[in-house]
């Protein structure tokens, strides 16, 4: 079994290397948070479909209201490949780049790979909230009277828990995608190693 | 240090816990929704949820 690049001193819960272990841990984590955002109903939470909402932006209001089939399956590929995409960044590029920067999240253990994981569902939380609901979904929807406000804090009826339901489905993401996207050293009676290598090397 | 982590964690799973209590008491039977009950229930699923994460972490699966 292989690392990072040929190194064999590096294992992944998932895969043989970082790219395919990133590829499949991504996909598994936005197919849980995918499903949760459905469920969400259930527990008293404004739904977050990303797939109708995806749909909606590359097939118009108009098609995807009369073909609502059609409308989740195309913006559902268009999600997972978004949600893939933005895992294996996480994967390659930022999750070594955390254990550089941040010294503490330097050594490879899966508590490490996991709080880095929920630091990037932050991230994409922000980067949601802040550009892509507001800049995308709220002029989409603006025509049929349904707003999404500044930082997703009026969307449609709802005020600010759509703002925090939204952090629930990203930490959701990050969550599995740290837990699932785990490098650690191959050797068991190794100590942990920097984490200098993952990724970069 | 661990062991301290430990502890915040087990702090983040428990506040998590009691939002998601205040927020389900405070919410109000359907069809009417409360802002601040549907916030506390999120933000406590969250946090319940990131502290649940951090214990599998703990345990190491990779062992």
């Amino acid at each position: 079994m292989e690392g990072e690049h040929g190194n064999s001193d590096v294992k992944f819960l998932i895969g043989h290397n970082a790219g395919r272990s990133a590829i499949i841990a991504a996909f598994i984590a936005t197919h849980i948070a995918t499903m949760a955002g459905l469920w969400f109903g259930g527990a008293r939470l404004p739904q977050f479909d990303f797939n109708t909402l995806n749909g909606y932006l590359v097939l118009g209001l108009n098609y995807g209201f009369a073909n609502p089939a059609i409308n989740f399956v195309v913006g559902g590929i268009i999600h997972y490949t978004s949600g893939i995409i933005w895992g294996v960044v996480f994967a390659l590029i930022v999750h070594p780049a955390i254990g550089r920067f941040i010294k503490p999240l330097a050594a490879l253990t899966p508590v490490n790979n996991y709080i880095k994981g929920v630091l990037w569902g932050i991230v994409l939380w922000i980067i949601s909230s802040a550009f892509w609901m507001p800049l995308l979904i709220g002029p989409l929807f603006a025509p049929i009277g349904v707003g999404v406000g500044p930082f997703l804090t009026s969307f449609g009826p709802y005020g600010v828990q759509a703002l925090f339901t939204n952090l629930l489905w990203h930490s959701i993401y990050g969550i599995n995608l740290g837990l699932l996207f785990s490098p650690t050293p191959a050797g068991g009676s190794r100590t942990w190693r920097s984490t200098s290598g993952v990724g970069v090397r | 240090m661990a062991m301290k982590l430990a502890m915040v964690y087990a702090g983040i799973l428990l506040l998590g816990l009691v939002l998601l209590i205040i927020g389900a008491l405070i919410e109000p039977a359907r069809p009417a929704i409360s802002q601040s009950g549907e916030s506390l229930i999120a933000l406590g699923l969250a946090f319940l949820l990131i502290g649940v994460g951090f214990f599998l972490a703990w345990a190491n699966p990779t062992r």
